[in-house]
């Protein structure tokens, strides 16, 4: 990994994450900082990165390198840790049923990753397949269902929904530029995640 | 570049970024002004447009408080500082004042521009050297603004309808 990519590239993009992520496009705009079980979460998410290969720590801190290049290393994790607490926050619904719904399934996933025990080229296709979902569940699914109905079968639909659950169901309303802003922090957190300096396998060398 | 140089320049704006970041969160600024008036007055470099708040001045003295808060609020774009703040909570107060009835509506944003003066001011202690004003500091424009908005014994005095406007 570039001296570059270390200092300036993966900590920007992170730290570009935790902006975006936080920031709401309600009126008044607010900036909120990471849920407290999205921030248990992403501590979960650490070992899942060091134990598939996507992260080895050992290549941002180790005694052989300089203490400016332990900082930088210090730096890489720090915000790795920041930004996917950040988008588990962003990807998880503000309150209700939803939201106890999304952080369960988020913790099983992230349970299931530890034990499936794959490498990291799987583990950034099902993890990118997993913020998908939950981002097609929050800002697509819920949003036709929280926002305003102006059919009168997406009304039937809503009132049915928020009677099955006796109102648990339905999200503060929030503009269609949340989702677009959302999108474009998922896709950067996941390029993040790609530049992340994983392990080196050792060289295969053919013995006659 | 040399190594050592990059990494000192990434880690000094990786932690530059990220106060950044705790600074908005905190903060919440709700435009671009706010934003750069902010950072000017966190490095101490905000500023206040001096013709713009003359202007206001020159309005509020002369009961046009509407024009005034317009002045003043290009005078002071990112409310960020006291003093302006001050005079668009006594101007709420001067255009909300009646002898018979105060209007509450106007008393509650002059409340809500004290409560952004004293959040700027110097340990929350506003005192404003002006001759042409009866209440000098945000504690009494504060005490009156609250005894506007409230309803008790003394708003059925009689003599209340001689008292005056400060």
């Amino acid at each position: 990994m570039t001296p570059v990519r270390e200092a300036f590239v993966l900590p920007l993009v992170f730290l570009t994450v935790v902006l975006l992520g936080g920031l709401h496009l309600t009126t008044p705009v607010a900036i909120e900082p990471p849920s407290l079980f999205s921030l248990v979460l992403a501590s979960l998410m650490l070992g899942v990165l060091v134990q598939t290969g996507t992260l080895d720590p050992a290549r941002l801190m180790q005694s052989g390198r300089s203490p400016l290049a332990n900082v930088n290393g210090l730096v890489v994790l720090i915000t790795t840790f920041m930004a996917t607490a950040q988008m588990l926050s962003l990807m998880t619904p503000a309150s209700g049923l939803p939201s106890l719904a999304l952080n369960l399934f988020f913790l099983i996933a992230i349970l299931q990753l530890l034990a499936a025990n794959v490498d990291r080229v799987r583990f950034l296709r099902v993890w990118a397949v997993t913020l998908l979902s939950s981002f097609t569940i929050k800002f697509i699914l819920l949003t036709a269902l929280s926002g305003p109905a102006d059919r009168p079968l997406a009304r039937a639909l809503q009132v049915l929904v928020e009677g099955l659950t006796l109102g648990a169901f339905s999200q503060p309303v929030e503009p269609a530029s949340s989702g677009y802003l959302a999108f474009a922090t998922l896709a950067l957190y996941l390029f993040g995640l790609a530049l992340l300096p994983g392990m080196q396998r050792a060289a295969l060398v053919r013995r006659h | 570049m040399q190594e050592p140089v990059v990494r000192a320049l990434g880690a000094v704006l990786s932690v530059s970024y990220a106060t950044l970041i705790v600074w908005l969160a905190v903060s919440q600024p709700q435009s671009l002004a706010e934003v750069t008036g902010g950072l000017s007055a966190t490095v101490g470099v905000y500023r206040v447009d001096p013709v713009a708040f003359e202007d206001g001045l020159r309005f509020f003295h002369q009961d046009q408080f509407v024009e005034a808060r317009a002045a003043f609020t290009r005078a002071d774009s990112a409310a960020r500082d006291a003093r302006t703040q001050f005079y668009i909570a006594y101007s709420y107060y001067r255009e909300g004042w009646s002898r018979m009835r105060h209007d509450d509506t106007a008393y509650a944003e002059g409340l809500k521009a004290l409560d952004r003066a004293i959040a700027v001011a110097p340990e929350g202690r506003i005192v404003v050297d002006d001759p042409r004003l009866q209440m000098h500091s945000a504690d009494e424009l504060r005490a009156e603004l609250v005894a506007g908005q409230t309803t008790d014994a003394s708003d059925f005095n009689p003599l209340r309808l001689f008292r005056g406007r400060k």
